[in-house]
């Protein structure tokens, strides 16, 4: 009764806003999400096939599920969905197999105040509706993206460092990989530049494996004139280490970036970041460059909805401009949505 | 409850002799007369051996119908948790010596670790000429493996037989296999990835964790287990 009491009162807090509470399709064709995202997401689907082979899975998200529904039934302009239904993922460990997913999208809209709203929208129906203070942790993984950037790296390591940055363990096993300098086996490059001679007689549009000569030679030199014994891996994980350490009042952000950017001699390039225009209606806001590394497709603005007194997590969510383009849409449209965490609320 | 206990052995091939031999060592005789899949250890109390294909014997021991086998440490790792679950490993043998590693072809001399496969990955994606076919007979493994890596961009192809191949004849670009010397591989102009090494493996005395719960079966299993100890 309390879960009904609940999703009932914050849907309709939702609703008040011009938010459309939508109910999804439970099964989706896997090949959407394979074919584009890869194995990690086949994963995590609870998939079967048809008479005629056609695979299908039960949808394991309802953004993934509200994007779906907008590239098929929207199209374009601003949509905001609100939802409160189950998604169903296959689980490794004492996970249930059906979670309940309440949350609400802006999709279509790439401006700060869909932010503003987003954040305040789900903060404010919080504190309405369970009665407790709440507290507010906010970041734009941008601003890693631009400490990457401004680091001494070969351009390989700046996109492995950026892509795998919510991947939390393999992210620190490549800090290691980078403090201790090894990516070129000595002896086998040494083999390799022999056989680099011998292709380069070879017709370079021919395709080995899929790959064209070119190709594969063309990376073979950039490797060469990139080597990783140029940088000073420990140096440069260690500005990141510290980076991922900056926490503070939302207000004193844009000043303890400044001072990390003058201590280490880097630029982040901070003007071109709109977070720091932000006024939320909370004051209890934090800011901290560790938030939004769990999920893969955020790309700018993420936050965290905390309970004040228990630091509990009660909502999580972010901006997605990359994820509508991935699941099918022709153009890039801009997203940002949230996800009350349903389960903790029960808890309260 | 019967007492009885079932012995899966491997039904053919290399992995079948040194089976039997793991028995022989130890006095423990039986009897194998070609293509009849049943027998037993005649020196032991009331027991049955059958031979089966090794993937099976994994699967045998997780449902029961097994209570000791031989088979692969890499079919077991390759079953799925709900199965894995069910079984213990014993022992490890010393025979059925194989790694199961991911190779590319040599050509791609631009391409010596994950991190270099992970970018080529990528290429892919951007071109738009799909994905990154990684062709396997441990797909649950390999999906393992190369997720822990960093490598998230690629598709699975199933193989049955001959994945050395498939890079050369546009079914995949890379693959994953078990290899023991590595000849197969060269002879097939692949090469393995200086961190491509997914699991070592060899063949194991495998329990199933029923039997050992089981009070009609634990004590003859413990018995048949401390004989080939």
């Amino acid at each position: 009764m309390k879960s009904k009491k609940y999703s009932e009162a914050l849907l309709n807090l939702f609703k008040k806003k011009g938010f459309k509470v939508k109910e999804f399709e439970n099964i989706i064709e896997s090949k959407i999400i394979i074919e584009r995202s890869g194995e990690i997401f086949k994963k995590s689907l609870l998939s079967f096939e048809d008479d005629n082979g056609k695979n299908f899975s039960l949808r394991p998200d309802l953004t993934i599920s509200a994007c779906l529904d907008y590239i098929k039934n929207v199209k374009r302009g601003i949509h905001k969905y609100a939802y409160f239904d189950q998604a169903y993922r296959r689980t490794f460990g004492k996970e249930s197999l059906v979670r309940n997913q309440l949350g609400c999208e802006i999709i279509g809209s790439a401006n700060l105040q869909s932010n503003i709203d987003i954040i305040n929208l789900i903060d404010q129906s919080l504190e309405k509706v369970i009665k407790y203070k709440t507290t507010i942790k906010i970041n734009d993984i941008n601003i890693f993206y631009s400490l990457v950037d401004s680091l001494k790296l070969p351009s390989r390591w700046r996109l492995r460092l950026k892509r795998h940055f919510w991947r939390h363990d393999y992210f620190k096993e490549l800090i290691t990989r980078l403090e201790s300098n090894s990516d070129l086996q000595k002896n086998v490059f040494e083999l390799d530049k022999k056989s680099y001679v011998k292709m380069k007689k070879l017709k370079q549009n021919e395709k080995i494996a899929g790959r064209k000569i070119n190709e594969i030679l063309n990376r073979f030199e950039k490797k060469i004139k990139e080597p990783r014994s140029n940088i000073n891996g420990a140096r440069v994980a260690q500005i990141i280490g510290d980076f991922l350490k900056i926490k503070c009042p939302f207000k004193n952000a844009k000043n303890e970036l400044k001072k990390f950017e003058i201590k280490n001699n880097i630029n982040l390039k901070l003007k071109q970041f709109d977070i720091f225009n932000i006024k939320l209606k909370n004051n209890d806001t934090i800011f901290s460059t560790e938030i939004g590394r769990s999920v893969e497709y955020y790309t700018g603005l993420v936050f965290e909805i905390y309970k004040k007194s228990k630091n509990l997590n009660l909502a999580s969510g972010g901006r997605y401009d990359n994820l509508m383009q991935t699941l099918g849409a022709k153009s890039k449209v801009a997203a940002i949505g949230g996800a009350i965490n349903y389960d903790n609320i029960l808890k309260l | 409850m019967s007492k009885l206990i079932k012995i899966g052995l491997p039904s053919k091939g290399r992995l079948k002799d040194a089976s039997l031999k793991v028995f022989k060592k130890k006095n423990l005789s039986i009897k194998d007369v070609k293509r009849n899949y049943l027998s037993e250890i005649k020196n032991f109390s009331l027991n049955e051996v059958v031979f089966s294909h090794a993937r099976e014997i994994v699967e045998r021991l997780a449902d029961n119908s097994l209570d000791i086998g031989i088979s692969g440490y890499d079919l077991l790792k390759e079953s799925l948790p709900g199965i894995q679950k069910n079984i213990q490993v014993f022992s490890r043998l010393n025979f059925g010596f194989a790694d199961l590693i991911v190779a590319v072809p040599n050509a791609w001399i631009d391409v010596q670790t994950i991190a270099d496969l992970e970018e080529i990955s990528f290429e892919f994606k951007d071109k738009n000429i799909g994905k990154l076919r990684v062709a396997t007979k441990y797909p649950n493994l390999t999906n393992d493996f190369l997720l822990s890596k960093g490598l998230t961009q690629y598709k699975i192809i199933n193989s049955l037989g001959s994945t050395e191949i498939y890079p050369f004849t546009d079914q995949s670009e890379i693959i994953t296999d078990i290899t023991s010397s590595g000849a197969t591989l060269k002879a097939n102009n692949l090469r393995v990835l200086k961190d491509g090494n997914i699991l070592k493996s060899s063949a194991c005395i495998l329990v199933s964790k029923k039997s050992l719960k089981d009070k009609n079966k634990k004590n003859l299993v413990l018995s048949l287990l401390k004989k080939l100890n």
